[in-house]
């Protein structure tokens, strides 16, 4: 690409190629990539290399990767922005801060088809979030109907450890962690949500820690906080 | 859809677009995917690296600009040496690839242009120049992440005889597709 204008030094273009193949020792990448940073002429030669190696991979038929892999990606990308100050809170208690704020920034869309299985879902549920581990390893969807006061919930990816158990846990404004209920142990399920809690739901982050079987016998997180999500109105 | 289609998405994911995000993942995860399983030959590695594709691309997209490739060589790129390095993690003792295609940088370099199909399709031309066996030494290193000793081993010579197969090959390749 560069011939003819610029005769670049042959080495250079050899070891371009051969960094881009992956060909270099730790040591040589070090150097390399150092001067890549410097010198645009040693850009431009490695870019020319990568244009022209991709095309080994013109053959490589098309596979659609499974449904849900997208929602694991936003999941890690999105979900992880207020997970450690909710984290904080939920291991730690009182943190003070603008932790709302924090929740309504990684709002997470969610796909109208969403509770197209298990129990009858609300048809046009008041407020829905998406429980999600920062590595996507598990992953809740979460809707709820106001007019009977019903959170349900269908587990998309991962679950409850041997012997252990699922928790869910409300977080609203400032207030430390309620819990809500443990999770049901099928796919999916749904809690009702106390009357005085019904409220704070808007705005609010849920939350899922592993605890014992039948929940956490002390009324606050005792395991580890899975995955957090913030409620969102539809 | 069109590379220009694909480089207004990216800079669109570059601004904190997820929408655009989204329609990217799903101009371009297929290829993507299709090139981690070809690497990996593991379905579920396949799935964990696309994850940490489009992770990179969302959080690096707004480099993108100043690396000089074309969008979908970009993104493969990106797939190919994340499926390479997950590749070598299973075998042992091998570093992983460089991040030359993260490398940001404020000014584009001269060459910071559109390359076309055409000079793909001379790949395959030049490949069918080199000596039997330096073809099949070159894609085993991009598509298998093989070093100089296992292509060496593989290919039953002396290390530094490979070495040096190897790097005349990439100079008589890159004079066939430059001419």
């Amino acid at each position: 690409m560069t011939d003819g204008r610029q005769p670049y030094d042959e080495d250079d273009r050899i070891l371009a190629g051969e960094y881009a193949l992956g060909l270099l020792t730790p040591e040589e990448v070090t150097r390399f990539e150092a001067r890549l940073v410097q010198e645009p002429e040693l850009r431009a030669l490695y870019a020319a290399w990568a244009e022209d190696f991709v095309g080994m991979t013109d053959g490589i038929a098309e596979v659609t990767p499974p449904p849900n892999l997208l929602s694991r990606i936003e999941a890690r990308i999105f979900g992880a922005a207020a997970k450690p100050s909710l984290m904080q809170r939920l291991g730690l208690g009182w943190v003070s801060g603008s932790l709302a704020a924090a929740a309504v920034a990684v709002v997470i869309g969610l796909n109208a088809g969403l509770f197209d299985t298990g129990p009858s879902a609300p048809a046009d549920p008041a407020y829905v979030a998406q429980i999600a581990a920062e590595d996507g390893s598990l992953i809740v969807q979460a809707a709820y109907d106001a007019d009977n006061g019903e959170l349900y919930l269908r587990r998309d990816v991962g679950g409850a450890a041997s012997g252990r158990a699922l928790e869910l846990w409300l977080i609203a404004g400032d207030n430390a962690p309620v819990s809500l209920g443990v999770l049901p142990e099928t796919q999916a399920g749904s809690l009702t949500i106390p009357e005085g809690l019904r409220a704070q739901l808007a705005g609010g982050v849920l939350a899922i820690s592993d605890e014992p079987p039948g929940g956490s016998p002390t009324g606050v997180a005792t395991g580890a906080v899975l995955a957090i999500g913030p409620v969102s109105p539809t | 859809m069109t590379p220009d289609a694909i480089e207004e998405q990216i800079a669109r994911t570059a601004t904190g677009d997820r929408a655009a995000f989204g329609v990217l993942y799903s101009a371009t995860s297929a290829k993507l995917f299709g090139v981690a399983l070809r690497v990996l030959n593991d379905r579920s590695e396949a799935e964990e690296v696309l994850q940490e594709v489009y992770v990179k691309v969302w959080h690096n997209a707004d480099r993108y600009r100043a690396n000089g490739l074309s969008p979908m060589t970009w993104l493969i790129t990106i797939a190919r040496n994340s499926a390479i390095d997950r590749l070598r993690k299973r075998r042992e003792g091998q570093v992983g690839l460089g991040a030359a295609e993260a490398v940001a940088d404020a000014a584009p370099g001269p060459e910071a242009l559109v390359v076309q199909g055409s000079e793909r399709e001379k790949l395959v031309g030049c490949f069918a120049e080199l000596e039997e066996g330096r073809a099949a030494a070159v894609r085993r290193a991009y598509l298998q992440g093989e070093s100089y000793a296992e292509l060496a081993a593989a290919f039953d010579v002396p290390l530094n005889t490979m070495r040096t197969w190897l790097r005349r090959s990439l100079l008589k390749l890159k004079e066939c597709l430059t001419r």
